[in-house]
């Protein structure tokens, strides 16, 4: 029933922020209508990086408590930041195609963001690929702590290496003086999208806890 | 310090294995020049354009051939049970990390130097000039490698697949070391050479926080 | 309005991403759920 009700107030909540984005803020001088994407681009991009976050924290956890719900908890942030990570990716180049011609720019935040994908895309993987779910979930959380410290390290030697070898960029970068009634409707999407990540990270833990349960049945079915 | 003391008789335990079968540097060597010649196929290796392109051909083909020198690392262990008796062996776990590393290290170092002459002649580029601060950049971002590295093949030999497994977690991790090291590898390798103490110092604050990492996580990974 | 298809595209296909996960998570939640049923059931009947 409760999951229901957030469920609902989170489509609300979408809904209004998408309306918001459309008619609310204000058309941009220099790229017009196209700009809009930025209020599903950047916040996506936000909430993945608080997913990959709680990825992070689960993943000490994990390590140093040894409870399975901090697994569940890691595997299924992860999952969700990847999902939003695709949106950024995928609305990154719906953006530059009318703006530069162009579907892909090395521009500094999508590379950095690309190489995101990839790294979360490598956590899930080896979680494939490792059968016992202990030592699953202990390489994973070690590899997960590795792959969150590289985050910044990524960055850093993108954003230098990009001020020496310029590119376009795509999005005149966050606060080039956004309008005030813009960064109410970002606010908006935000809180918007985190609340769906919230809820889309529920589901899918309990999905993980279902799975523990349902081995446990399955073993002791086998056993009898 | 008993744990340096620990580690150098690993570590002499780790060179004696290789030096008695010599297999893993010989193969890396032979891989390394055959990435590199196979890369000379791909674009006109005229002077101005092998210095454009050569750093960071040099640094994949290093990457590349990495990954396949780190499979044995814990795999050998695992072939031939010997992982427990190192364990006995070696009150702190991270001694047996800190030998594998200094090995492999050492070994990749090796095998780049011996490269770099085949380098210059096939390219037409000259490194003599600039071999000691070359050198410097080479153990900055091999170290960078082999931290990763080991690390990662500690957490590949726990899983399916490893051999495809250790080049698919550990490349992403290494974007910043391959950007870094590409940099100033080609900022010495201009016509005005220049050490970039900014790269190196980079790639030294990369070996710093993975190092420490490793540390912290190291015994997680083996663990029975 | 020249690129409001884009816009309007970008915006399906994040919707449609989320949605798409949502929609796999939900049914491998009542697949599982259905499996713990039965189960549960089995092992009943085995007692």
């Amino acid at each position: 029933m409760k999951k229901n009700v957030f469920a609902f107030l989170v489509v609300l909540m979408l809904g209004w922020a998408a309306y918001a984005s459309f008619f609310v803020a204000p058309t941009e001088n220099t790229m017009g209508v196209i700009q809009r994407i930025f209020y599903l681009h950047m916040p996506s991009a936000i909430v993945a990086f608080c997913a990959f976050l709680t990825t992070f924290v689960a993943n000490l956890l994990y390590v140093f408590r040894r409870q399975n719900r901090w697994d569940w908890l890691a595997v299924s942030a992860a999952e969700v930041g990847l999902a939003y990570i695709t949106v950024v990716l995928i609305t990154g180049p719906i953006w530059a195609h009318p703006v530069w011609g162009i579907w892909w720019t090395w521009d500094a935040r999508l590379t950095s963001t690309f190489v995101l994908w990839l790294l979360y895309v490598s956590y899930l993987l080896l979680r494939t690929l490792i059968e016992d779910p202990h030592r699953r979930a202990l390489a994973s959380a070690v590899y997960g702590i590795f792959a969150f410290l590289d985050v910044p390290l990524v960055h850093m030697s993108i954003r230098w290496w990009r001020t020496q070898h310029p590119q376009p960029v795509l999005m005149g970068g966050p606060g080039t003086g956004l309008d005030p009634q813009m960064k109410i409707v970002l606010l908006y999407s935000f809180i918007a999208l985190l609340s769906l990540m919230i809820f889309l990270v529920r589901q899918r833990y309990e999905l993980e806890a279902l799975r523990g349960e349902a081995d446990a049945l399955r073993r002791e079915a086998e056993a009898a | 310090m008993a744990l340096l003391q620990t580690t150098a008789t690993l570590f002499n335990k780790e060179l004696r294995t290789e030096l008695r079968s010599r297999e893993l540097i010989t193969t890396t060597i032979v891989f390394i020049v055959l990435v590199v010649v196979l890369f000379s196929f791909t674009f006109d290796p005229t002077s101005t354009e092998s210095r454009r392109f050569g750093p960071g051909l040099l640094w994949l083909a290093f990457l590349f051939a990495a990954s396949l020198m780190l499979q044995p690392c814990f795999l050998r262990e695992q072939l031939n049970d010997t992982l427990s008796a190192l364990r006995m062996a070696s009150p702190d776990p991270f001694a047996i990390f800190l030998a594998k590393l200094a090995a492999n290290t050492m070994f990749l170092l090796f095998t780049e130097l011996l490269m770099l002459p085949v380098f210059a002649v096939l390219y037409n580029v000259p490194v003599w000039h600039v071999l000691p601060s070359l050198a410097l950049v080479l153990f900055a971002g091999s170290v960078g490698i082999c931290v990763a590295g080991t690390a990662v093949a500690a957490i590949s030999a726990q899983a399916r697949m490893r051999e495809l497994l250790l080049p698919l977690l550990l490349l992403p991790l290494l974007t910043p070391v391959l950007i870094a090291s590409t940099e100033a590898t080609a900022a010495l390798l201009a016509d005005k050479p220049e050490l970039r103490m900014d790269w190196v110092g980079f790639l030294a604050a990369f070996d710093l926080v993975f190092l420490t990492a490793l540390w912290l996580f190291g015994e997680f990974l083996l663990e029975e | 309005m020249k690129n409001l298809d884009s816009v309007f595209a970008a915006y399906m296909v994040g919707w449609g991403v989320f949605l798409l996960y949502q929609l796999t998570v939900s049914r491998r939640l009542t697949s599982l759920r259905d499996e713990i049923e039965q189960l549960r059931i089995s092992l009943k009947r085995e007692k």
